[in-house]
């Protein structure tokens, strides 16, 4: 019955009452937003990559490295040299290495030289491999394989051809129009920003960048037969030359990025020093978790001011909420005072007031949490393509539930201010006061 | 009870009006005493209700009467429990009333006095089913739901209200409906004390006279006390009582009941 006069109480005031929710609504919609992003930032930061053991490259700085290589944002770094690499893979601590050349484009996306031991030991989230959509990995040296994001928005399947172009704009007026790549597979959908990357290898890449070299010695120790100079683009001759190809067969002149897997990591800090100390060329070893935990901190800050922000305006909200109903009191007098003869007591007004505020802020909570869902699925596209933020189910979490509960309580404290006058009111109400 | 004992040590201290009250009750139970009872709104104010002793026996139908400003209303307030005696006691159908705690005294208030205000007071955005049913649900009493809809359906049928009324909103209903709305209400529980307070002022003779019938059929047993200051109306009840009589320490300068009413707004 107290919910049913608090109802039809609302319904009555709905003017009021609809603006007041509306207000709650909005702002717990911000705060909702504030922290989902948060959330699934943090979560898309740590699932991007995983058995990683070191990033090494040229000394620019742990996060300059990190987001070139990993989330391919920013600059990349000068190149290492091949001899520093072939030493990396002749350490007896390296189990595996993925060699990584950044710097080109296609159609805005990323492209990264490679060899086809990316998708052997590329891992992400929890561990999970790499796994074709379609087609299979490098077939010849201009095979490409392309994020399941790019297929989808450029409408790409396999056998395509594509160009890349120099440079990291989106829009590029030097294109490697000579040394079209075909696409021989689709990586399935990450999350991570594999699903915006064009891979080619790292031969391909440099036959666009600087005309045909024809592996002289394989990066792992292998030597070629092969040291034409000539630049003839047979693409067809490649593919039927060579039915398996081996891309890790060839020998850059440098890479702008080394990925390495350790056979034991616990060895990780001791080779990090050795490669940070070496002498013959600078580098620098990072630890992708370790740093993954610097660039956290950093934007942890910003969202948790964005997130204090966002909860004052919540409190904001709130005390209109509590003004909304206090300002209604005066012309609740006699309301009061009916309910108080037929028997309800004191603490039963101060319930019922309370339970309007309790009303309108559940019901505005469930419009916000209705409102983020859609926005947050509306916005899913354009958040990954603008800010390669992908946004991972559920999209709700414990944090979720612990801000409607805060605001809830949050909700019962304001409201008491409405509900004391009730029951002040209450304790002095009888008939109408005119012997 | 002790009250009850404590105001029959006294008994041989009652007025005038106690004992004349005593004629008429004989052979029934008390249903209101009053003893000693003083009330004021502020400590430093002079008390405006000042009775030494006033008895109304069960099924009674008393009339009250006094001028604006009189007091007749901080009695009932007294009488309903939503005030608190300065000083006194009342006993209501053998209960120490003003000994009881407020949420005892708002429990017995729901399940045993029936209230009929003078502006009939029906909450306007509740439904008259809802507005019924809120007295229902504040006694707490174990009657089923089944029983008290066949309750309000004979009601409505004996103050001769149609049923689709029911899920109107009060404030959509006719003034003379509202009145038998807030009749139903007050006799829904089946209240044996019931107390109206100047529900005839805003009516003419004929509706005075229609409303009065309506009410003395419906009330049946119950005690009522029905207070108005228009002493034509003193024919349809068992017994008249002047706040003149009842308080006469209070009731000599006219102007106290204003003084009251300002004082229980500041309150």
């Amino acid at each position: 019955m107290l919910s049913t006069i608090a109802i039809e109480s609302l319904k009555r005031r709905k003017t009021t009452a609809i603006l007041t929710l509306l207000s709650i609504t909005i702002s717990i919609s911000l705060l909702l937003c504030v922290d989902i992003i948060r959330t699934q930032v943090k979560t898309s930061f740590t699932r991007t990559v995983s058995g990683v053991d070191l990033i090494v490259g040229a000394p620019s700085g742990q996060l300059n490295l990190l987001l070139s290589s990993v989330f391919n944002i920013g600059t990349p770094t000068k190149g290492i040299e091949y001899k520093s690499i072939a030493a990396l893979q002749s350490n007896k601590q390296v189990s595996w290495l993925i060699p990584l050349s950044l710097g080109d484009t296609h159609r805005g996306f990323r492209v990264v030289g490679t060899t086809n031991s990316f998708f052997d030991h590329f891992k992400y989230g929890d561990m999970q491999s790499l796994e074709m959509a379609a087609g299979s990995t490098f077939t010849q040296p201009l095979s490409t394989v392309i994020g399941a994001d790019i297929a989808k928005s450029l409408g790409y399947k396999v056998g395509d051809k594509i160009i890349i172009s120099h440079g990291l704009g989106s829009v590029s007026f030097n294109n490697h129009d000579d040394h079209p790549f075909t696409i021989s597979g689709i990586v399935k959908k990450t999350g991570t920003p594999v699903d915006k990357a064009v891979y080619v290898t790292l031969q391909g890449l440099e036959e666009a960048h600087t005309g045909p070299k024809h592996s002289p010695t394989s990066m792992l120790g292998r030597k070629s037969a092969d040291k034409a100079n000539e630049h003839e683009h047979e693409h067809d001759e490649h593919t039927k030359e060579h039915a398996v190809y081996n891309s890790e067969a060839f020998t850059p002149e440098s890479v702008s990025v080394v990925m390495l897997g350790l056979k034991h990591r616990v060895t990780a800090l001791q080779l990090q020093y050795q490669i940070n100390q070496s002498k013959k060329e600078p580098l620098m070893a990072i630890l992708p978790g370790m740093a993954l935990a610097e660039l956290w901190q950093i934007m942890g800050n910003v969202e948790s001011l964005l997130l204090g922000l966002s909860g004052l305006i919540v409190i904001c909200a709130l005390i209109g909420l509590a003004t909304m109903l206090l300002a209604t009191m005066r012309e609740r007098y006699q309301e009061i005072a009916v309910l108080r003869t037929i028997g309800a007591g004191p603490f039963t007004l101060l319930l019922l007031i309370q339970i309007e505020a309790m009303l309108l802020t559940i019901v505005s909570a469930a419009l916000s949490l209705g409102l983020v869902a859609g926005l947050m699925s509306a916005l899913k596209p354009w958040l990954s393509s603008t800010y390669g933020l992908f946004l991972s189910s559920p999209l709700f979490g414990q944090s979720s539930v612990i801000i409607i509960l805060l605001i809830l309580g949050c909700t019962y404290l304001v409201s008491l201010f409405p509900a004391v006058a009730a029951y002040r009111r209450g304790l002095h109400a009888g008939l109408n006061a005119n012997s | 009870m002790n009250t009850i004992n404590k105001n029959n040590s006294t008994h041989s201290q009652r007025n005038a009006v106690s004992e004349e009250h005593n004629a008429v009750s004989e052979g029934r139970n008390t249903a209101i005493e009053v003893s000693n009872l003083q009330f004021s709104y502020t400590k430093e104010s002079p008390p405006i209700i000042d009775i030494k002793a006033w008895q109304v026996s069960q099924g009674e139908h008393v009339f009250l009467s006094g001028p604006s400003g009189s007091g007749k209303s901080t009695l009932l307030n007294l009488l309903c429990g939503t005030l608190t005696p300065t000083q006194g006691d009342i006993a209501l159908l053998a209960q120490p009333f003003s000994a009881l705690s407020n949420r005892q005294r708002d429990k017995f208030r729901a399940r045993n006095i029936g209230v009929v205000f003078q502006q009939f007071n029906l909450i306007p955005y509740l439904s008259v089913a809802q507005n019924i049913n809120a007295a229902v649900y504040f006694a707490s009493t174990n009657v089923s739901k089944t029983a008290s809809d066949a309750k309000l359906r004979h009601l409505l049928d004996k103050l001769q209200l149609p049923s689709h009324v029911l899920h109107a909103k009060a404030d959509a209903l006719s003034i003379g409906q509202q009145q038998r709305v807030a009749i139903a209400r007050a006799l829904i529980n089946d209240p044996q004390l019931l107390i109206v307070d100047e529900p005839t002022s805003a009516l003419d003779t004929d509706a005075r006279d229609s409303f009065m019938s309506l009410l003395k059929d419906v009330a049946g047993e119950s005690t009522m006390i029905f207070v108005s200051h228009d002493k034509a109306m003193e024919s349809y009840f068992d017994r008249h009582c002047s706040m003149s009589e009842l308080s006469p320490s209070t009731n000599h300068i006219k102007t106290r009941g204003d003084e009251a009413t300002k004082a229980q707004e500041r309150a």
